[in-house]
């Protein structure tokens, strides 16, 4: 399974790790890894310690993320990047939408 | 010890005189002995260690007299009792003849009996003394194992202090700093039961693993259901591991942690005020099956001012002169007297002052680890490795297309190259980004516009799909050329398709949008970037020693 996802107990946080390759190919799972947030407005944090490759269809999914939940999330936070993955959010500016961590 | 029901052997020395022959005649009569042997006075000595219980017996005692008798459990018979300055001379056992037999047989017993118990208990010293120089052996060993093993342990860690006190020889606790590919840092200490060697063995495979999973920079969670794994099928049932295991990312500002039976971490403030205590929420390693394991973490938020200290049961259960427990309370508030990394000395000497002469009955490990940026850069490059200048070419049917991961194809051709490990990402960015923008636009006309609403989006991979699977003519050229000297790459990308108009693709670049990113990451992730014929090939170069990418 590349795409995970897991809710604390307590519902205030949602952590979605991505494994290997982050493209369209995960589009439909990515989407319903965010699908249900429960009531408690959690942090969502995406976790892409095991994320190998990503390409732009990969910053268009965050993006579509972000859209679709951000009314209903605390805040979003993107972790554990590598250095490569990390410089490839900052052109793109993702800084100014995400917390990148 | 046993005491044979006969002595075997007495040995009696003397000097050929009458007395001597009687009482030789009257020993012989009392049967204390399977054997009795005889020999001259003469050919005894006392720094003989002899080698049966043995009496002297002599008219004229003065030849044997001397304080420096190596053997004490030895007889000396005498017809005159000896003068007070003789007897000084004499450590040895003496009777004056004639005795009554019953006497002289209990006397002769009791000097056989010491002689054996001296001489077994010399026996069980000297292989006490070889068992001990066997363990110190042991020992050293051992010690040269766990340094080996423990050899890349980074406890100098700037933003680190430690106290490991170990009550035994051996450490049965463990504490373990080591960097991770992202910048951030795991710390661990474990407790294993008890203390000395025994506990100590189990470090060995735990830290092996640690090491070895920080490298990969596996996440926590994965880490300890593998360590409780091991721990598990390795450990009698009766031996366990408490464990707090943490991670904290490469700005300081996120902490995730395990706690399995481990007193809980505190994370304080600079002014020593406690704001978590990260308590058990498991058992300790070891003690599960790892269907019932529960590698649940828990993540907090913590600030360049914060500290966090971990500890061992044994510095809250470290007892004093009069014998109290130096308890939680106590302990938090030494934390809170010296809080920050410069009073950790004097936050040692507090523990120490508190414990006074009373030696340490468990082992002790202490560590405070203060939140700021890690500044651990990723792990040095591997060591430069000159590669032959190649280029390969591939053209690429339909059916290709449609049957294989072309992206990943051309990678794994490059894979070997020196230092392109920490490139790789940006690099399939890279051919990924011309390569869809040549099929997807060139051969299927798909409209990148498309993608800016979420259905939208979905919609257009879906179209995708669907018109590659329908696709029935067409190629797309991928040409790759190393220039080792220079340590460049250069692609170039070309396709059958229609042309496409790259400034409608790229008239504005809001961040928001989400199409239209793949060409300005080409043009600021790539060096001369290229199009020719309306978009029907691309050109690209990437330097492989510009350092890691976030030099760009």
């Amino acid at each position: 399974m590349s795409v995970s996802r897991h809710l604390t107990s307590d519902g205030k946080e949602l952590t979605i790790s991505i494994h290997g390759k982050f493209d369209f190919g995960v589009v439909n799972d990515f989407r319903r890894a965010y699908s249900s947030l429960g009531d408690e407005k959690p942090r969502v944090y995406i976790d892409l310690r095991e994320t190998e490759y990503l390409d732009s269809s990969a910053l268009g999914m965050l993006l579509n993320m972000r859209k679709a939940i951000n009314e209903h999330v605390e805040s979003i936070h993107i972790i554990n990047c590598r250095a490569e993955v990390r410089n490839i959010l900052d052109i793109s500016r993702f800084d100014k939408l995400f917390i990148i961590d | 010890m046993l005491q044979p029901s006969k002595q075997a052997v007495i040995d009696i020395f003397h000097d050929d005189s009458s007395f001597a022959a009687q009482v030789i005649a009257e020993v012989r009569r009392l049967r204390l002995a399977r054997k009795i042997r005889q020999r001259k006075l003469a050919t005894w000595s006392a720094a003989d260690h002899p080698p049966h219980p043995t009496l002297l017996v002599t008219v004229d005692a003065t030849g044997v007299l001397t304080p420096a008798l190596a053997c004490a459990e030895q007889l000396l018979i005498v017809p005159e009792p000896l003068s007070i300055r003789e007897l000084s001379r004499w450590p040895g056992e003496v009777i004056e003849w004639p005795l009554h037999p019953t006497h002289l047989s209990r006397r002769i017993q009791r000097v056989c009996n010491a002689f054996n118990t001296a001489g077994q208990l010399r026996a069980v010293r000297e292989s006490l003394f070889w068992h001990n120089r066997r363990v110190d052996r042991e020992y050293e060993l051992i010690e040269h194992i766990f340094r080996n093993a423990l050899s890349r342990n980074y406890l100098d860690y700037p933003h680190i202090r430690t106290l490991l006190a170990p009550a035994a020889k051996f450490n049965g606790d463990l504490c373990l700093v080591t960097p991770g590919p992202q910048g951030g840092l795991y710390v661990m200490m474990a407790d294993f039961t008890g203390h000395g060697l025994a506990p100590a063995t189990g470090a060995l495979p735990l830290s092996q693993a640690f090491f070895a999973m920080a490298d990969r920079g596996v996440s926590i969670a994965e880490m300890v259901t593998e360590f409780n794994y091991r721990l598990h099928r390795l450990l009698p049932n009766d031996m366990f591991c408490a464990c707090f295991i943490l991670e904290l990312s490469a700005s300081g500002e996120r902490l995730s942690y395990w706690n399995g039976g481990m007193p809980p971490a505190l994370v304080y403030d600079a002014e020593g005020t406690i704001r978590h205590r990260l308590k058990a929420q498991h058992m300790a390693l070891g003690v599960l099956s790892p269907d019932d394991f529960d590698a649940q973490l828990v993540t907090i938020r913590t600030e360049r001012s914060d500290f966090v200290a971990l500890y061992t049961d044994g510095v809250i259960e470290l007892l004093s002169q009069q014998h109290e427990f130096l308890g939680a309370e106590t302990f938090e508030r030494y934390l809170a007297d010296y809080p920050s990394l410069s009073d950790f000395d004097r936050l040692v000497a507090k523990l120490e002052s508190f414990r006074g002469n009373q030696p340490l009955h468990d082992d002790l490990s202490l560590a405070v680890l203060q939140c700021l940026p890690t500044e651990l850069g990723a792990p040095d490059e591997e060591a430069e490795v000159h590669a032959l200048p190649f280029s390969f070419e591939s053209r690429l049917t339909v059916e290709d297309l449609q049957q294989l991961d072309v992206v990943s194809a051309v990678l794994s051709v490059l894979r070997r190259l020196p230092k392109l490990r920490s490139h790789r990402t940006t690099i399939y960015l890279l051919l990924a980004e011309a390569f869809n923008n040549a099929l997807e636009h060139g051969l299927l006309g798909l409209d990148s516009r498309m993608k800016n609403d979420p259905e939208g989006f979905a919609y257009y991979y879906q179209l995708r799909a669907e018109r590659l699977a329908a696709l029935r003519e067409g190629w797309i050229a991928i040409r790759v050329e190393y220039h080792p000297h220079e340590h460049y790459l250069k692609f170039n990308l070309a396709h059958s398709g229609e042309p496409y108009d790259l400034t409608e693709l790229e008239q504005d670049n809001q961040i928001q949008r989400t199409y239209g990113r793949g060409v300005t990451l080409l043009q600021q992730l790539a060096d001369n970037v290229q199009w020719h014929a309306n978009g029907q090939s691309v050109e690209f170069g990437y330097y492989l020693n510009n350092g890691n990418s976030t030099a760009r």
